[in-house]
């Protein structure tokens, strides 16, 4: 049945996706639901929430707040929160609630900025959509909103120039959220393309600020980690000229060494990839750069038509995954262990590769 | 390269979280509690100090898990897929991994209410799916069918003519949590609603409240046997579902947490069985006068000496051991944080901090706390400036509580959160024997 999940929990939310790129933004993050919804963000998709004090709160609405529309209610706490809680702007994430009742989100960003005199970006999302809709919606509102003109007239471009001319190589890795990536994986990244040769790497919304997003145009080119900000990177690329890529440091993965030595394995098999297109795009190619296989890639998430190969899956039923692998198409599956759930019957090989935003698990 | 920020908005910003004392709190007066202490006047700082009992279905007994207390039930979340994520923790539990399922909504759904049409057949799969069969599906749905005004009852009840199981349903609104029925107090009335008139026996007495038995050795089982009671029921103790079903039977009920207030009024008014609340407290005298006010509304009388010397020793050993003990309390524990910390100052002990939002009733226990311990600084968990809440200023020895824990990362602590429940003397004796063994650590 369409939409019943028997053996596979829910994936991180849309409102999950959003609050990851914002949460070390140096912002005041309000979660506009009930509290449930903050609570489930904080307590299971933000893992870096037990480790740092972020300012994310949840609006705290209650029933006649949404059956009257008491915008003005809301602007009046955050302008509270504001004069007692330091921030460098206000980020309003949407959940079912206001998605419900029709909030207007334009008006309430003009509403929070007059009321507060600081920046405000709000994101539709809406509970309903998966983490990489609304990580992509947060990096939209973020680069648009502090990347502006003004910014660039104010000595980016110089800058940029300045070091192009020195060889000073800086490159923006966009797609990175601990829905993806592993807290030591941010670290693990830089590491990697400073071998590369990079002398600054901005990895936007994990391990670095606002001050980068602020810089990015000075960045040599984008690196896209994750789908959910392909958008962005070509917002950026026709606004402000910076080139982008795809592609995933498979060598950063906490458990690379043991697929690596396995790939071996792989020689004439059928093999299905699970997981963030860009990260499953990247080790298909690795797969088939080292032994004939036929590998498909497959993604619960966003598939990008410019990223897919012909034969490539997009997932969205519980019953659609069980048929497929029913079909006895696939030797070996590469997923994260939960859809292994719901696969009582296959008898091919099961390699996990856990994806957060999936199980909730870490890698490694 | 030293960008400009845009932000102009800057105000000098105190970087201190708000507090008052005792003696400030009851001078101002119940009808004046400051803003920052009243959760729906600001921002809720969901602080990782709050999640155990903040968010509708984070942690211990929420409604999810709540839903499931009857035995051989399973639960279908009807929801947005954001509902259920959490629910993966929940799963891994020993027990739940087979018991949730999920229908989740799209935007569809919310415009035609589709979703409701499906309930059913759904309810039909997850039977046909199930090896071993379901006694009851529980229809947990949230804040957006709260807001499309779903009658949840009629199309459960159509879903139990459909396919002949019991379907009841269970409201995650975190939306109502202040209203007149928040979805803790809901859920209790739902897991006895499934109750039907029995013949009653005069010996057989139900407990509720909690999702979980007292500790075996609460001496209000051996209470409730002096008082000639035969049979003491627990939902969490049932084994199968007719001895749940059995409850029916009951001569009374015995209300432990005042959320299940509504579900002993519901159960008098369905099956004529009537209640009495008895409170957790942690003053050994308030425990004793309670007894026997108990035991003289039954018109009998109980001998519970041995138990209070036992509490009374328990208080003294602890006492003798760590008399100049501060403690920091919270409001994530078995305990309302206000009563402990009464009993705590009226043994001798120092509180330092109450960590907790202040209900109905809960200023009886701050004037006397204000009268014996004015200094002790009272903390909204939920209100923003948390965020700057700084250890230094009040140092504690010992925490009680997940929240209090958070704030004191050096102290002794104790959660003092186990889901089996402390309640009466013996979880008096509990809590200091807890607090010994978290300061030996």
């Amino acid at each position: 049945m369409k939409g019943l999940r028997k053996y596979i929990s829910p994936f991180a939310p849309d409102q999950s996706g959003a609050a990851a790129v914002l949460c070390e933004l140096g912002g005041l993050v309000i979660i506009l639901d009930a509290g449930g919804c903050a609570g489930n963000i904080c307590g299971f998709d933000e893992p870096r929430w037990f480790e740092s004090k972020s300012a994310i709160f949840s609006a705290g609405l209650r029933d006649m707040d949404a059956i009257l529309g008491r915008d003005d209610r809301l602007v009046k706490k955050i302008a509270m929160a504001c004069e007692k809680i330091e921030g460098e702007f206000i980020a309003v994430i949407g959940t079912p609630v206001p998605a419900v009742i029709g909030t207007d989100y334009k008006a309430l960003k003009r509403m929070i900025e007059q009321k507060t005199g600081m920046p405000a970006i709000t994101i539709d999302t809406d509970g309903m959509e998966l983490y990489d809709v609304g990580a992509g919606k947060a990096y939209e509102a973020l680069f648009r909103t502090f990347v502006g003109k003004e910014i660039v007239e104010l000595g980016a471009q110089e800058e940029k120039n300045k070091r192009m001319e020195s060889d000073f190589r800086c490159l923006g890795i966009l797609g990175a959220t601990p829905l993806d990536v592993e807290e030591k994986e941010e670290g693990a990244i830089r590491d990697f393309y400073k071998r590369q040769g990079f002398d600054q790497i901005f990895v936007y919304g994990m391990g670095d600020g606002l001050e980068a997003v602020r810089a990015s145009v000075t960045a040599e080119k984008n690196l896209v980690i994750a789908p959910a900000a392909l958008k962005t990177a070509r917002y950026l690329k026709k606004q402000y000229g910076i080139p982008y890529e795809t592609g995933y440091p498979l060598e950063t993965l906490p458990e690379w060494e043991k697929i690596v030595a396995r790939i071996p394995e792989l020689e004439g098999k059928r093999v299905l990839i699970v997981h963030q297109q860009i990260l499953a795009n990247a080790l298909r190619d690795r797969i088939i750069s080292r032994v004939n296989a036929a590998v498909t890639v497959g993604s619960w998430f966003s598939i990008d038509e410019k990223e897919k190969k012909e034969g490539d899956l997009v997932l969205k039923e519980e019953d659609q995954w069980i048929s497929l692998i029913a079909d006895k198409q696939y030797d070996v599956i590469i997923a994260d262990g939960l859809f292994e759930r719901a696969l009582s019957g296959y008898e091919g090989e099961y390699w996990s590769l856990p994806h957060f935003a999936v199980s909730g698990k870490r890698k490694g | 390269m030293e960008c400009q920020k845009i932000c102009n908005h800057k105000t000098v910003i105190k970087k201190e979280a708000f507090s008052v004392t005792a003696e400030e709190l009851v001078s101002i007066g119940k009808e004046a509690i400051p803003e920052e202490l009243i959760s729906n006047k600001h921002l809720i700082y969901s602080s990782p100090a709050t999640l155990a009992f903040n968010s509708p279905g984070a942690q211990g007994f929420g409604v999810k898990r709540a839903g499931l207390a009857i035995p051989g039930s399973v639960m279908l979340l009807v929801a947005p897929g954001c509902c259920g994520r959490n629910t993966t923790i929940l799963s891994e539990l020993g027990g739940y991994s087979d018991r949730f399922f999920y229908l989740m909504m799209d935007e569809t759904d919310i415009v035609t209410g589709r979703h409701l049409r499906k309930i059913p057949q759904a309810v039909q799969e997850i039977y046909d799916t199930l090896e071993k069969k379901p006694a009851v599906v529980m229809i947990c749905i949230t804040c957006v069918d709260a807001l499309l005004g779903t009658d949840m009852e009629r199309i459960c009840k159509k879903a139990t003519d459909k396919t002949g199981i019991p379907v009841l349903p269970c409201y995650m609104y975190a939306l109502t949590r202040e209203g007149r029925k928040p979805p803790m107090v809901h859920v209790r009335q739902s897991i006895y609603s499934l109750l039907e008139p029995r013949k009653k026996k005069s010996t057989s007495v139900n407990l509720l409240g909690h999702f979980a038995p007292l500790v075996d050795d609460c001496e209000l089982y051996d209470l409730l046997r002096q008082m000639g009671v035969k049979t003491i029921r627990e939902i969490s103790r049932c084994e199968d579902y007719e001895e749940y079903m059995a409850m029916a039977e009951a001569n009374f009920n015995l209300v432990l947490d005042p959320e299940a207030r509504f579900a002993a009024s519901d159960i008098r008014k369905r099956l004529e069985i009537p209640s009495i609340e008895l409170t957790r407290l942690y003053q050994i005298d308030k425990i004793k006068k309670q007894y026997a006010l108990f035991a003289a509304a039954l018109g009998t009388q109980i001998d519970d000496d041995e138990y209070y010397e036992d509490a009374r020793r328990a208080v003294e050993n602890f006492r003798n051991k760590h008399e100049n003990i501060t403690f920091s309390v919270g409001e994530g524990c078995n305990a309302n944080a206000f009563e402990l910390s009464l009993a705590l100052i009226q043994y001798g002990f120092s509180v330092a901090e109450i960590f907790a939002s202040i209900g109905d009733g809960d200023f009886l226990y701050l004037e006397k706390i204000a009268k014996l311990s004015p200094q002790t600084k009272i903390y909204s968990n939920l209100e923003p400036t948390m965020l700057y809440y700084d250890c230094s200023e009040s140092p504690a020895d010992i925490t009680i509580g997940k929240d209090a824990a958070y704030y004191h990362p050096d102290a002794a602590h104790l959660e003092w959160s186990d889901d089996v429940q402390p309640f009466g003397y013996a979880g008096v004796r509990h809590f200091f024997e807890a607090c010994e063994k978290s300061l030996k650590k």
